[in-house]
């Protein structure tokens, strides 16, 4: 029996199909209260009222919060930058200024309509030229002033920008100078919208002493961690239990309404429940970043990339979260997948009057591939090199290095890669004919290393329980991954497998769901604790099976004589006997992932130095557009994937097809696009998230490169494939249509004046 | 307040006591949501009429083929009788929305709801549509023409109910189609839509061009219909054909599109419904 590479269904899919399957929305309380945040109308302003007695004497209201009530102190994910609830300025639309706790959500909602707030509105800063033009008003007057989180690397930052990485290595100009052509291109790219099925909530309670949150969230540690920073008491005074999730993709890393709900409850001594309808949440949701990137290259005539200018500005929003992190993918990938002999990289987060921006799968992997990708193509053409052709020529090969100084030594699975996708979709043959075009691009992706543990317990009917903090945020990570190693660890079926949900108070620390790191990280704590707990385990069957130690294995539910399973005894009868011979079988593993070597003087402001357990990724995407209506038809998509080991095929597809889809819809129709600061699509209706009608069924190449270290050899998955999905279409509707597409998404109207423009 | 009736006379005089205040609903797809999102007012009396079944189906004449204001989009996306007299009927209704929205939004309920976008009202105006309006005073018949007034406004007063919808057979030699641009491939409200038709005799005998989400309601470009009388659909003619079309539109920019590019979509779309007719008819 092997539980590693078996199909088998995820743990969690019958209660999620039949509706059994709880979510933090879903959560209540008898005699739970209904809490709901006024948030600011304007994008940038001065308060200048703000009166809620009405509101605080109206019948079945128990409390009234705003900045008044709440710790003056601010806080945040890396730096402390964020109020608790707005108090004298206003830095974003949607931003929390006040909030009603009531016996029914009716009742919330009429109070906060009867708190007179008045804001003496001024211009918003509400891009990223006008954040950084000579003069700016600033969103952070008294930026310097903030404190950064314990234990976090100084970095620069000033002005308007919450996060400057600098790269400047000698001779880059000098590299330009020597080169035959030099291309600058110019990337702009909207926010993205996570839009999971759930809308943000939490529900806390208060002991007096201490707060219990329940909440659908990626880290519940993380959530203890910033809302005891938030209310200004030490950690393990707040309890977090992690419901199931009803999707994340990164927008449920960082605090969402916990910290509000907590305050709520410790005002009132009851259960409160606060939820996000969906339009506050699309609008104050940290979306994936909006950002513009330059990259200027000189190439030679022969096709070797000699020197590189790459400038990457991200939109922050109003409050820095983890955006300074995110800096250092610029550096990560600017030299990375194809080679560059030199390259200076700048990248900024900077702040603007809009909703602060954050984690979503992918992160600014997505419009960077996007940008150096097309961007590629742009070369290729300007030396006249086919353009696979200029990628197979500079491709990274075992032992090269990026530009952080972090040595590859399995690069050489890129080259397979290319290989492999050119069996399926051969490039001279994809994507020929009128208004048809085909697009390639690759990633270097890394597996997200931080700490991990998982306490792993041989019940006595010879069932494996898992307790891990570790969430399950839709991917499978835990309800396939987590769950077949520890299958595969004692030789059990999946089913003999159950895990608990999260809960701060009775499991270790956990860095949540993200960055592909579930299956792999605490996949090996699962493995350091059946490590030793097997240790005991065989100690007691020796006795019952009178063979030593050494001599036996696990089986298909037994321990067996290593050799001949005839001579067994099952786990169930172990488990028992080990009541009676010190206690239960129980052990915790934990695990980090070490960090590759890299050069800590590469760049200033490398928050996020390295890519861990990285994995390699080619994407080809045929497209054909319309000449009528100018949309774009994905007509066929081919990704070609290393994942180390497959733990369950159908999660690896599924993760793959997913996101996929998500990039389609990225490199076509979503966008959040503000005027003045505020959004302008502001409903699902109006969002325009790809429908299943138009997602191609993805082809998938799947490599296998076992990881020495395990699970089972098992890698990052979830993450990456989004990463070069806008840039794999953009460069085939360019090829398409002859424009040279710079903006995402690629909506009709670029396409039809791409049309126009090719036939005048 | 929620009156659910069964029958016209029971909704005429439903109508009648709750005064104008009162709104008709039948499938709701429009009408709930405007009460949520408050351009329609919540405290309002609601008159259900979903249920009259006299109201709805679908009854070929020897001259026009009436069409209760009550069919479903799904019953007309299914009709035989439509899918061989007014396909362009059958192709508005399965482009509403999704199949949900389908199976209980009306015809009636699409065209009383008068969306510059609604998909219906193109193939309305132009098969020359008559509108059966129904009030406990008597009946009165009005031209599609007639019935669209603005964004939203119709010539449908207080108290009557749009019972049917009365459409001229296509004389011999009609081709029709009706074309919808949306983002995504379904579950989109109309950037753009055409319904064309042209009666091929040798020559087109005559053309009809009508639009819906470049105006404020519905509207047809007789310039155009015109220019087409007489020719064989040669490029050229479908060129300048969609030229008038294309200076005739006064579309708005939205959070869908802008007004140039539903511009400069319009005479595609006229090429792609007139080349689509040359290669079947002409």
């Amino acid at each position: 029996m092997t539980a590693i590479g078996a199909r088998s269904p995820r743990s969690d899919a019958e209660a999620k199909v039949r509706g059994l399957a709880n979510y933090g929305v879903d959560y209540s309380e008898t005699g739970m209260l209904h809490a709901r945040l006024l948030r600011s109308p304007a994008a940038a302003g001065r308060i200048t009222r703000l009166d809620v007695e009405v509101a605080g004497r109206m019948p079945g209201v128990y409390a009234v919060a705003t900045a008044a009530e709440a710790p003056p102190h601010r806080s945040g994910l890396i730096l402390m930058d964020t109020p608790f609830f707005a108090d004298d300025v206003v830095r974003y639309e949607g931003e929390p200024i006040a909030m009603v706790v009531a016996e029914s959500e009716r009742l919330a909602d009429d109070a906060v309509s009867s708190i007179v707030l008045e804001i003496e509105e001024s211009t918003p800063v509400s891009d990223v030229g006008q954040a950084l033009a000579p003069g700016a008003v600033l969103v952070h007057p008294d930026l310097e002033t903030y404190q950064s989180v314990p234990g976090a690397a100084p970095w620069p930052r000033s002005g308007n920008a919450g996060g400057i990485l600098t790269s400047d290595p000698e001779g880059v100009d000098g590299a330009f100078a020597a080169a035959d052509v030099v291309v600058e291109d110019v990337y702009v790219v909207p926010r993205q919208y996570q839009a999971y099925l759930e809308p943000k909530s939490a529900t806390a309670s208060y002991d007096g002493h201490r707060w219990t949150i329940h909440v659908s969230h990626q880290f519940p540690h993380n959530v203890r961690t910033r809302v005891a920073q938030a209310l200004g008491v030490e950690l393990s005074r707040v309890r977090v239990v992690g419901e199931h999730i009803g999707g994340a993709f990164g927008a449920r890393l960082d605090l969402g309404l916990e910290q509000f709900a907590a305050l709520g409850a410790s005002m009132t001594g009851r259960t409160v429940k606060l939820v996000n309808n969906r339009s506050e949440d699309l609008i104050s949701c940290m979306s994936r970043e909006n950002a513009t990137i330059r990259v200027r290259s000189g190439v030679m005539k022969d096709g070797r990339i000699v020197a590189r200018d790459f400038e990457c500005l991200m939109d922050g929003g109003a409050y820095a979260g983890d955006t300074p992190y995110l800096t250092s993918i610029a550096l990560l990938m600017a030299g990375s997948v194809y080679r560059v002999d030199t390259a200076r990289v700048v990248a900024k987060s900077v702040y603007t009057n809009t909703a602060p921006t954050g984690a979503f799968r992918g992160v600014s992997g997505t419009y960077i591939c996007f940008a150096i990708e097309r961007h590629m193509d742009q070369l290729a053409h300007a030396i006249g090199m086919d353009r696979r052709e200029f990628r197979l020529l500079n491709l990274f090969e075992s032992g090269d290095a990026m530009l952080n100084g972090q040595v590859l030594d399995d690069a050489d699975i890129l080259s397979e890669a290319f290989d492999r996708v050119e069996e399926v979709a051969p490039w001279a043959e994809t994507g020929t004919g009128m208004l048809r075009g085909v697009g390639i691009a690759s990633a270097i992706w890394l597996t997200n290393p931080l700490a991990g543990s998982a306490t792993v317990t041989l019940h006595e009917d010879g069932h494996i329980g898992v307790s891990t903090a570790a969430t399950e945020n839709g991917s499978g990570a835990v309800a396939m991954g987590v769950r077949q190693i520890a299958a595969g660890e004692f030789d059990v079926a999946a089913e003999d497998v159950f895990i608990t949900l999260p809960d701060t108070d009775s499991q270790a620390y956990d860095a949540g769901s993200q960055g592909s790191r579930t299956t792999h990280v605490v996949g090996m704590a699962v493995h350091n604790a059946a490590t030793q707990m097997k240790t005991r385990l065989f100690d007691i069957a020796s006795g019952l099976l009178n063979l030593l130690p050494e001599d036996l294995e696990l089986r298909g539910g037994n321990v067996c004589m290593r050799g001949d399973a005839s001579v067994s005894v099952p786990l169930a009868e172990v488990a028992g006997a080990a009541l009676r011979s010190g206690g239960p079988l129980s052990a915790t593993g934990s695990y980090s992932v070490p960090l590759p070597k890299w050069d800590p003087d590469a760049a200033d402001g490398l928050l996020f130095p390295a890519f861990p357990v990285p994995t390699y990724h080619v994407h080809l995407a045929e497209v054909e557009v319309d000449p009528v209506d100018g949309r774009v038809r994905v007509t066929r998509y081919v990704v070609a994937q290393e994942v180390g080991r497959m733990i369950n095929p159908d999660g690896v597809y599924g993760q793959i097809q997913g996101g996929v889809a998500q990039g389609v819809g990225y490199a076509l129709w979503e966008g959040l696009e503000n005027v003045e600061g505020r959004y302008t699509r502001r409903t699902l209706e109006s969002y325009g998230l790809p429908l299943a009608v138009d997602i191609p069924d993805v082809e998938m190449i799947v490599l296998e490169h076992p990881h020495e270290a395990g699970p089972f050899g098992a890698k990052g998955v979830a993450e990456p494939p989004i990463v070069p999905v806008a840039a794999a279409i953009a460069n085939a509707v360019a090829d398409a249509t002859g424009a040279n597409i710079v903006r995402l998404p690629i909506d009709p109207e670029q396409v039809l004046n791409a049309l126009d423009m090719r036939d005048s | 307040m929620f009156r659910a009736v069964t029958t016209v006379d029971a909704a005429l005089r439903a109508l009648d006591e709750l005064g104008p205040g009162a709104q008709v609903i039948a499938g709701g797809t429009d009408v709930m949501i405007q009460r949520m999102t408050g351009s329609l007012s919540k405290s309002e009396p609601l008159v259900h009429i979903g249920r009259i079944s006299e109201m709805r189906g679908v009854s070929l004449g020897s001259e026009s083929i009436t069409i209760g204001a009550l069919s479903t989009h799904r019953d007309i996306r299914t009709d035989p009788i439509l899918a061989a007299h007014l396909p362009s009927f059958v192709q508005a209704s399965s482009t509403v929305g999704g199949w949900q929205t389908q199976e209980v939004g009306t015809i009636g309920g699409n065209v009383c709801n008068a969306s510059p976008a609604a998909d219906l009202g193109a193939p309305l105006l132009m098969a020359q549509a008559t509108l059966v309006l129904v009030s406990s005073g008597g009946e009165r018949r009005l031209q599609a023409a007639d019935f669209f007034l603005g964004r939203r406004q119709t010539a449908l007063e207080f108290g009557e109910l749009l019972t049917a919808i009365e459409v001229p057979i296509p004389a011999p030699g009609s081709w029709e189609t009706y074309i919808k641009i949306g983002r995504r491939s379904a579950m989109e409200v109309a950037i753009v839509g055409l319904a064309a038709r042209f009666v091929v005799d040798g020559a087109v005998s005559a053309a009809r061009l009508a639009f819906c989400s470049v105006a404020p309601r519905p509207m047809r470009v007789p310039d155009a219909e015109v220019s087409l009388v007489g020719t064989m659909l040669e490029d050229e003619a479908i060129a300048a054909a969609g030229r008038l079309c294309a200076s005739a539109v006064s579309p708005i920019d939205d959070q869908r599109a802008t007004a140039s590019y539903r511009t400069s979509v319009v005479p595609r779309l006229v090429r792609q419904a007139a080349e689509a007719c040359r290669s079947e008819l002409v």
